[in-house]
């Protein structure tokens, strides 16, 4: 089957795109204050003139691509390029300061290959075992499963939990909006044709994920002060010691993020906190750490890649998204008029077989993107912010509009950017915002189905076997919640996120 | 630092007012049903409930700790959004250079004393590349300048 999907990948047009994603997933991870989510919501509108399997290997060539850059800010400038890369400054930046940056950074890019590239054998092995499974689920099985991811993406994610839930619940409600589908009811339209199909995908990311972002970056982010520091190919090979001490945390890290990507709801940022504080604690010496151990450098790079990979397991076997970026992925799906499930790998083998192809392929692009050609990406951390926010506007507003010729969609992308700033401001997490909204009218739909073949009996989720194993969870992972709360001492590995990535 | 956690206090609020309105809504305007059949007024009424239920857990515990007060970067916040209403209002009338010029000319504002050459500079160079990608290259239906409106018909 990868033998068809290679076919398929290795068509001219998906090879264009797939350089493409990756080269500009390298671009926007190594700028920190344009993310992938923001840069895949830019792209949305215009995967709508290529063919689904073609749009979906150029968005995820974004999503791992910005993984491999993210860590280039974060060794050079102490200044994660991406919230996955914000446990990179920590041993990153003090190597840089020892004049180590080069082999850092060469570090990064084998330990992100290592760790993209067993995720990928991982996902190719259990995503058709899953999704033969997932075939036997009813529609109680799916909301039970949909409720665990979001509570999952809730609680496990920064910050406190009520306040997770509470965004997971707003965007269920925004995902209201729109037409009944089952009584073509119009609900919360207020007589805005526009809004008769719901709010648009596209314009809550761009304006939560990118004029929100921006505005909260304006002022922060310095810019241009990358020391003259030349990478040469010479000075990035690590010497033998430096090897030997990198393997093992990258075989570790690739676990530690392969798990924790295939859960919904987790993704790499906290796997690669997960496995920093795994080195952290068998490590021989502990206190190398924090002042320039390769180790740390190794294990979360690799975990945050095996885990940008391992993601898609539940996105493309379940539907369900484990964060919000294949959130994203999961709607530009539904735009493409592919409804995601258990049965994408059968009726579309060549979307399936065709993107894992591409991930292989993008990941040896993304090698040579970051070793030969390190020294453009360093040079591009020069770009003043001020240069770069008004195009990133200009972008957004231009590709908004393009989507219907609609200036309301413009204006929907403004309204959002405001809500999304007063969030950034009042501490309010966006990605469990996203999810909700994109599973929300599907568990609605669910939830009525499951209502409707049970005669309005709730026993139907405790009978079900896999429904009452998935409420089982959830209930454990509120009640961790709540005792967590209760304690009052947050998490401590959130702690060390929102450290090092201020604001946001 | 203040005695109370205002951030949470004032998020917990926002959420409460938001639930409660929700459930309302829902309740008035569209038909519940009930469990067996529900209506499309069912889900989103207990999701109002449920928003207002997690503002006020929200609260509670910011009552008893100290925190900060959030301040937002107004300059920035109002030059971004005008800079993007202006391009709404304009891109239709006008076409896609005027709304591109006024958008990076509003835009720029988000910090104090943008350098004019650099705005002017930014502004040209963003212009073309738009037109170029936008109009030439994927021929969205909008002119890059919309000369009738300014009185040159053709």
């Amino acid at each position: 089957m990868l033998g068809f999907g290679f076919a398929t990948a290795f068509s001219p047009e998906n090879l264009f795109y797939c350089f493409l994603g990756v080269f500009l997933g390298t671009f926007i991870g190594v700028l920190p204050g344009i993310g992938s989510l923001a840069t895949i919501s830019m792209l949305l509108p215009l995967t709508f003139h290529v063919p689904a399997t073609t749009a979906i290997i150029m968005l995820a060539g974004i999503y791992y691509g910005a993984s491999y850059g993210g860590s280039t800010a974060s060794i050079l400038l102490n200044l994660p390029g991406t919230p996955s890369a914000a446990v990179a400054c920590l041993d990153g930046y003090p190597m840089s300061q020892k004049g180590r940056a080069g082999v850092a950074l060469f570090i990064t890019t084998i330990a992100s290959f290592v760790g993209a590239s067993l995720g990928i054998v991982i996902l190719t092995m259990f995503a058709p075992k899953l999704a033969e499974v997932a075939l036997l689920f009813g529609p109680a099985d799916y909301f039970a499963m949909m409720l665990l991811g979001l509570v999952a993406a809730a609680t496990l994610a920064q910050g406190s939990p009520a306040k997770g839930i509470a965004m997971v619940l707003f965007g269920l409600c925004l995902g209201m909006v729109g037409t009944d589908v089952q009584t073509g009811q119009q609900r919360f339209t207020f007589d805005i044709p526009y809004l008769s199909d719901g709010i648009s995908l596209v314009a809550v990311a761009m304006g939560i994920f990118g004029v929100a972002e921006v505005i909260g970056s304006i002022g922060r982010i310095r810019s241009g002060e990358v020391a003259a520091q030349k990478i040469t190919m010479r000075s990035m090979l690590p010497n033998r010691e430096e090897w030997s001490r990198s393997w093992k945390p990258m075989l570790r890290g690739t676990g530690v993020g392969s798990f924790f990507g295939a859960l919904p709801g987790a993704g790499g940022t906290i796997a690669s906190f997960m496995s920093y504080a795994v080195e952290k604690r068998i490590a021989k010496d502990p206190s190398r750490f924090g002042k320039g151990a390769i180790e740390g450098v190794a294990a979360p790079e690799s975990a945050n890649n095996a885990a940008a990979q391992t993601a898609f397991i539940p996105t493309l076997t379940l539907g369900i998204p484990g964060d919000s970026v294949m959130a994203l992925m999961l709607g530009a799906l539904i735009i493409q008029g592919i409804q995601p499930g258990p049965r994408l790998m059968t009726e579309y083998p060549e979307l399936f077989w065709g993107l894992i192809a591409s991930f292989w392929i993008g990941n040896i692009m993304l090698v040579i993107l970051n070793i030969p050609l390190i020294g453009l990406w360093v040079r591009m951390l020069r770009i003043p912010y001020s240069i770069l926010y008004p195009a990133i506007l200009l972008f957004i507003c231009i590709g908004v509009f393009t989507i219907n010729n609609s200036y309301f969609d413009v204006l929907v992308v403004m309204a959002f950017g405001v809500l999304g700033y007063a969030m950034t401001l009042l501490k309010f997490e966006a990605a469990p915002l996203i999810l909700g909204f994109i599973l929300g009218p599907l568990m609605e739909e669910h939830l009525r189905r499951a209502m409707l073949l049970s005669r309005g009996s709730l026993d139907v989720f405790i009978n079900r076997p896999i429904s009452a194993s998935f409420l089982a969870v959830t209930a454990l992972l509120l009640l961790f919640a709540i005792y967590v709360t209760i304690r009052g001492a947050r998490k401590p590995v959130p702690m060390v996120v929102q450290a090092a990535t201020p604001d946001r | 630092m203040q005695r109370r956690d205002w951030t949470d206090i004032i998020g917990g609020i926002a959420l409460i007012l938001f639930g409660i309105w929700f459930h309302f809504h829902a309740r008035a305007d569209y038909s519940l049903g009930d469990l067996r059949r529900m209506g499309p007024g069912f889900f989103p009424a207990v999701l109002g409930i449920l928003v207002a239920i997690l503002g006020a857990l929200t609260i509670i515990p910011a009552l008893f700790r100290p925190g900060e007060l959030p301040v937002p970067k107004i300059r920035a916040l109002v030059a971004i959004i005008a800079g993007g209403l202006a391009f709404a209002w304009a891109i239709e009338p006008l076409g896609l250079i005027p709304a591109t010029v006024l958008l990076i000319a509003i835009v720029t504002q988000a910090e104090p004393a943008p350098p004019v050459l650099r705005t002017a500079i930014l502004a040209v160079s963003l212009s073309a590349m738009a037109v170029l990608v936008f109009t030439v290259g994927l021929g969205i239906p909008i002119p890059a300048v919309r000369w009738s409106t300014f009185g040159w018909g053709y």
